[in-house]
């Protein structure tokens, strides 16, 4: 597998969308583009597939310079986004679908064993025949998936596949993915606001912010990066001191009025210092934070001042 | 070769098979875009007629000649519309709004995917009238079967010289992105390609002729068909196209680098 | 009535920094087309009355017939510019439900953005009129004669823009208006006379015409401009009930219109 190296792109108004950036991506690999809004992750999205022309640097997507646009690398990508459509708005998905069929050339007896093995994998098979404005949004963004596997790519460009969409549908979406990846063993690249969709999906990270890259690594040490601590939130029958010795060496934060507070507490000690605080305090209600890597994007956020 | 041609007819009947599909969605869309091509042609025709019941030539032509120039222009226009008309619009919003990403990566030539993806079937029943226009005006203008045989070709000839000129101009639409202005261009100048080349004199012809040559669409050939020795302009026009489609490989990979696609 | 005014006001605002935001645009979609109009029929004209010895052709005069046709030019400037698509777009976009909400209705906004091109466009024939006369365009200009034209002019556009919104007003029902839109277009300038002026139709189908609104739309303010021929008052009278039928038929599509309207992209 190629590598997608150091590359820059320059804006229309003299700002690079995308500063210098070294970025390795081997076969197989699931990573996960994070940063936030004008981060640069869609421009980079484009450049590795060649709709967006780097102004400077070196690129190499499956060996080929996306940018040339060659027919053999078109053949071998696949690109999905998540706030544009692929399918034609006024007519049925399967007419949309038998089109790619001729652009990529698939066989047709291929071609309906492709359609039914997706289709059946994200349970579609009545909306291939309805009009494509007649569906849900997740319906759509499934059938928009159907139409980028089709070909079998050996890379796939996800867009945030799942934005917009309600937390069943999020959730299928994601399966659908894993379970594709592991049969198939693609490469997958994805951008993604929901942090539900990276800790599932992804096993390397890479974070983007104003077209930097700041962390480039496996999902448990962007987690570690935050030191081996867990949020806890506890929530209060009465309102608290906010000096009471057995919150105050957790790093407390408190909300409600004293009703509520929360904790950073090490991983080790996690146990013992709950035990306590359930004993000696009027705790109604308690849980720990769910969504660490959302956490250490904010945190990293507000320490750039991005 | 052989292959790759297969591949594109079985995309273009792909092509075709969609947007017949998406026609007969519309069919209020699809009735009334007959109404407005019957209505233009028959204005087009009724306003030279109204011109020739006060004078008996216009330039060197009587009314038949000019009536089957018209004939001729017309054939052009709906050949225009049913091919390639709709897609010029539907680029100037992709462009605006991005949907254009889907098309360059698709491995298919990219001014087929852009240029011909959109067909409309509507126009296509209307060769009906335009070849009954071509035949009734052709046989009174005098021309004889050799002139009818090389029609079809003359027609293809027009129509492939408007639609590269169009397409080299179209590239500007990727440095202005709103690009409806172009479009509204691109009817201007079909428009000034309406009329005969004797009609305009001094600067604005030369300018029609050899800068902008939209004249020459109807003129060259009609004039050809009219004295097969006058075929200089008709010559002009086929070096014209190959050198257009040379302007077009350049400008168009320029265009394409400026692409910035609509961020999401 | 008094405080709507800043409302109004602004909305114009907005709708001419708009306008000139998009001048390219704005000069390729409306008065590019004006001018290679005129400029195809003025070499048509002129090279047609050169070949016929400068004769009069239909009771026309070759400086009558170029002077006619600049004065087509002045009009569609000054009172058919105006066009729905932006209108077309709010309803099928689904983006007409704020103002459903809104203080601010849809026709008034998009009565201000009429406004707010006149005002632009009473600047642009302004300079193309001045330009046709130091063209030689025009033998003699009589300014009462222009006046009682510009006076027709304003209730030309009036319904202008009433029909235009009718024909936008008509995306509740189709999924593309633009070709409404066009066949107007087809129709208007071939019956009103921009094309060639009435006096080259049979005489039969002009009487015709006179019942319909087509010929005050362009050959009556014309030919008032440059003659002052026939009583303007009954050629007011004449726009004005058009302008009702066509404010009673708005008022009939908006309301089935709305009955209908889904919401859609919401």
């Amino acid at each position: 597998m190629g590598s997608l190296q150091s590359l820059w792109k320059r804006d229309f108004i003299e700002k690079a969308a995308v500063k210098p950036l070294y970025l390795e991506v081997r076969r197989g690999e699931i990573i996960g583009l994070l940063g936030p809004n004008g981060a640069g992750k869609t421009t980079l999205m484009k450049m590795f597939t060649g709709i967006v022309v780097p102004t400077a640097g070196q690129l190499r997507v499956l060996g080929f310079e996306p940018a040339k646009r060659d027919l053999y690398f078109r053949q071998k990508i696949a690109l999905v986004m998540g706030q544009k459509s692929q399918l034609w708005w006024d007519i049925p998905a399967m007419d949309s679908l038998q089109l790619l069929m001729r652009y990529y050339e698939i066989p047709k007896n291929l071609f309906l064993e492709r359609v039914h093995y997706l289709a059946s994998l994200l349970e579609v098979e009545p909306q291939l025949q309805v009009h494509i404005r007649k569906l849900s949004l997740g319906e759509r963004m499934k059938l928009e998936l159907m139409a980028c596997l089709l070909h079998d790519p050996q890379i796939i460009f996800l867009d945030e596949p799942t934005i917009g969409l309600d937390l069943i549908a999020q959730r299928k979406i994601r399966e659908f993915l894993l379970n594709y990846h592991r049969e198939r063993g693609v490469t997958v690249i994805l951008t993604s606001h929901y942090m539900a969709d990276v800790t599932a999906l992804c096993q390397r990270i890479v974070l983007v912010m104003n077209g930097e890259k700041h962390f480039d690594g496996p999902i448990r040490a962007f987690e570690g990066l935050m030191g081996q601590e867990k949020y806890v939130k506890f929530f209060f029958s009465q309102a608290q001191n906010e000096q009471h010795p057995l919150l105050i060496p957790w790093h407390p934060s408190f909300g409600n009025q004293g009703l509520e507070v929360e904790l950073r507490v090490p991983e080790d000690k996690l146990k013992d210092v709950c035990a306590a605080i359930l004993q000696n305090l009027p705790v109604t209600d308690f849980q720990t934070e769910k969504m660490p890597v959302e956490r250490v994007m904010q945190e990293l956020l507000s320490r750039t001042g991005a | 070769m052989l292959g790759t041609l297969k591949k594109y007819a079985l995309i273009y009947r792909e092509f075709f098979a969609t947007c017949l599909a998406e026609a007969t969605t519309y069919r209020m869309h699809f009735v009334l875009l007959i109404v407005m091509d019957l209505l233009f042609y028959a204005t087009t025709l009724t306003t030279v007629d109204f011109i020739y019941q006060h004078v008996s030539a216009v330039g060197p032509w009587d009314r038949n000649q000019f009536m089957f120039f018209l004939a001729f222009l017309l054939t052009v226009d709906q050949l225009h519309m049913t091919f390639v008309s709709e897609s010029f619009w539907v680029l100037s919003a992709s462009i605006r709004n991005g949907d254009l990403d889907f098309l360059i990566i698709k491995p298919v030539n990219l001014y087929f995917l852009i240029f011909l993806r959109h067909i409309r079937p509507a126009s296509m029943l209307l060769c009906f009238v335009t070849v009954f226009l071509l035949w009734h005006f052709g046989t009174k203008a005098g021309l004889g079967w050799v002139q009818f045989m090389l029609l079809p070709v003359l027609l293809i000839l027009a129509l492939l010289f408007l639609v590269s000129l169009e397409i080299l101009i179209s590239a500007s639409m990727f440095w202005l992105v709103e690009g409806t202005g172009v479009n509204f261009f691109r009817m201007q100048l079909q428009q000034v390609s309406r009329w005969p080349d004797f009609v305009f004199y001094g600067l604005p012809r030369r300018f029609f002729t050899f800068v902008i040559p939209v004249l020459l669409i109807g003129n060259a050939p009609v004039q050809f068909l009219f004295s097969p020795f006058a075929f200089s302009s008709l010559l002009w026009m086929i070096g014209l196209t190959v050198v257009i489609w040379v302007l077009i490989e350049r400008i168009w990979s320029k265009a394409l680098r400026q692409y910035e696609s609509a961020s999401s | 009535m008094n405080s709507r005014f800043p409302m109004w006001l602004q909305t114009v605002y907005v709708a001419w920094s708009n306008l000139l935001a998009y001048r390219v645009n704005f000069f390729l979609l409306v008065i590019g087309p004006a001018l290679v109009f005129f400029f195809v029929k003025f070499s048509l004209w002129s090279s047609i009355y050169e070949q016929q010895g400068n004769r009069e052709l239909a009771g026309l005069s070759r400086e009558a017939m170029l002077g006619y046709q600049a004065m087509v030019l002045i009009v569609s400037l000054l009172a058919q510019g105006h066009n729905s698509t932006r209108l077309a777009e709010d309803i099928r976009l689904g983006r007409i439900t704020a103002y459903l909400i809104y203080p601010f209705s849809l026709f008034e906004f998009h009565a201000s953005s009429f406004i707010a091109l006149q005002s632009v466009q009473i600047i642009t024939s302004s300079v193309v009129f001045l330009m046709a006369i130091s063209l030689g365009l025009f033998t003699a200009i009589n300014l009462v004669f222009v006046v009682k034209g510009l006076v027709l002019c304003f209730f030309v556009s009036l319904l202008w823009f009433l029909i235009q919104y009718c024909l936008g007003l008509l995306a509740f029902w189709l999924e593309q208006t633009w070709v409404m839109r066009v066949l107007f277009q087809i129709i208007a300038q071939f019956l009103s006379g921009s094309i060639l002026p009435l006096e080259f139709f049979p005489q039969g189908l002009r009487d015709a015409l006179m019942f319909s609104p087509f010929p005050y739309l362009t050959w009556v303010p014309a030919k008032t401009m440059l003659t002052g021929e026939g009583s303007i008052i009954y050629a007011v009278g004449i726009l004005c009930f058009w302008i009702m039928v066509a404010s009673l038929l708005a008022r009939l599509i908006w309301n089935r219109g709305l009955r209908m309207y889904t919401g859609a992209g919401m």
